[in-house]
């Protein structure tokens, strides 16, 4: 863990942020499912899992004063299907920096691992912070 | 976990047919954890360029999920590859209409995936996401 929270300057391609951890509980599966309107089907919806990650990154990235960080792209793929009370590890990078004029974007690289070591969702996420 | 039997090519995917509203950002905030003011802090949101707060663009994705979920099941739950761009953002008071369909199926010896595109778009006809999305196909819908 780093002694102090990170800027955005001093991100570079390669830092890694704390893993975040989530418990994929059954309230928390119940409550995502009435969020997106779906029916809860005995599993954990990937996506649910995504939801994680993300508020992870948005959590993770430290925004500039002033700047909105707006969600640009994202790329994932699911490898396993999660059952309701695994608890998964977010691993969340910096892939990319890039400037270009008044557009500061930022890619980050996503592993998510379920207790034990399986990896279960990989993906990439553009966040793009207009200035 | 209902899914199709067959797929095949151009086969339409969807449509999900959904209505954003505040009362849900508020709920997708509360269970992903994800509270950017830009999403449920209404009078900070009006003040920047956005104009007004903003759906997180997670929540449109899940709605794809569900249209791939309900074609291809567990091939999509556990085997599913995407890629999406937010070109704009989805408002409250917005009713978004998912749909895609099937490209082209590419055929291995062993194997087959189902190589789809997807559109999200608002009442007006804007676009708000676009992507791609590949299923591996099982014996179940191969």
């Amino acid at each position: 863990m780093p002694d102090k929270p990170v800027t955005y300057e001093e991100l570079t391609p390669g830092y890694k942020f704390p893993p975040a951890t989530y418990e994929l509980s059954a309230p928390f599966v119940s409550k995502y499912m009435q969020a997106v309107d779906g029916v809860d089907a005995g599993f954990v919806p990937p996506l649910a899992i995504t939801a994680c990650a993300i508020a992870a990154m948005t959590k993770s990235v430290p925004v500039p004063p002033g700047t909105i960080a707006i969600h640009a792209s994202q790329e994932l793929e699911f490898l396993k299907l999660v059952s309701v009370g695994t608890t998964v590890e977010c691993h969340i990078g910096v892939a990319q920096k890039i400037a270009r004029g008044k557009m500061n974007m930022v890619i980050l690289g996503v592993e998510v691992f379920a207790k034990g070591g399986e990896k279960v969702q990989s993906g990439r996420a553009t966040i793009a912070l207009p200035t | 976990m209902e899914m199709e039997k067959e797929v095949k090519d151009g086969q339409a995917l969807g449509p999900v047919v959904r209505l954003i509203t505040q009362e849900k950002i508020k709920l997708y905030a509360e269970a992903s954890g994800d509270f950017n003011p830009i999403h449920v802090d209404e009078s900070f949101a009006a003040r920047t360029p956005l104009g007004g707060t903003i759906a997180h663009g997670m929540l449109s994705l899940a709605y794809v999920s569900e249209m791939m979920t309900s074609a291809f099941g567990r091939a999509w739950l556990a085997g599913g590859k995407l890629r999406a761009k937010f070109k704009e953002p989805a408002r409250p008071g917005d009713t978004l209409t998912i749909s895609g369909n099937v490209d082209c199926i590419e055929k291995g010896d062993d194997v087959s995936y189902a190589n789809c595109v997807f559109g999200c778009h608002n009442q007006k006809g804007d676009i708000i996401v676009t992507g791609e999305a590949v299923v591996k196909l099982t014996d179940d819908n191969k």
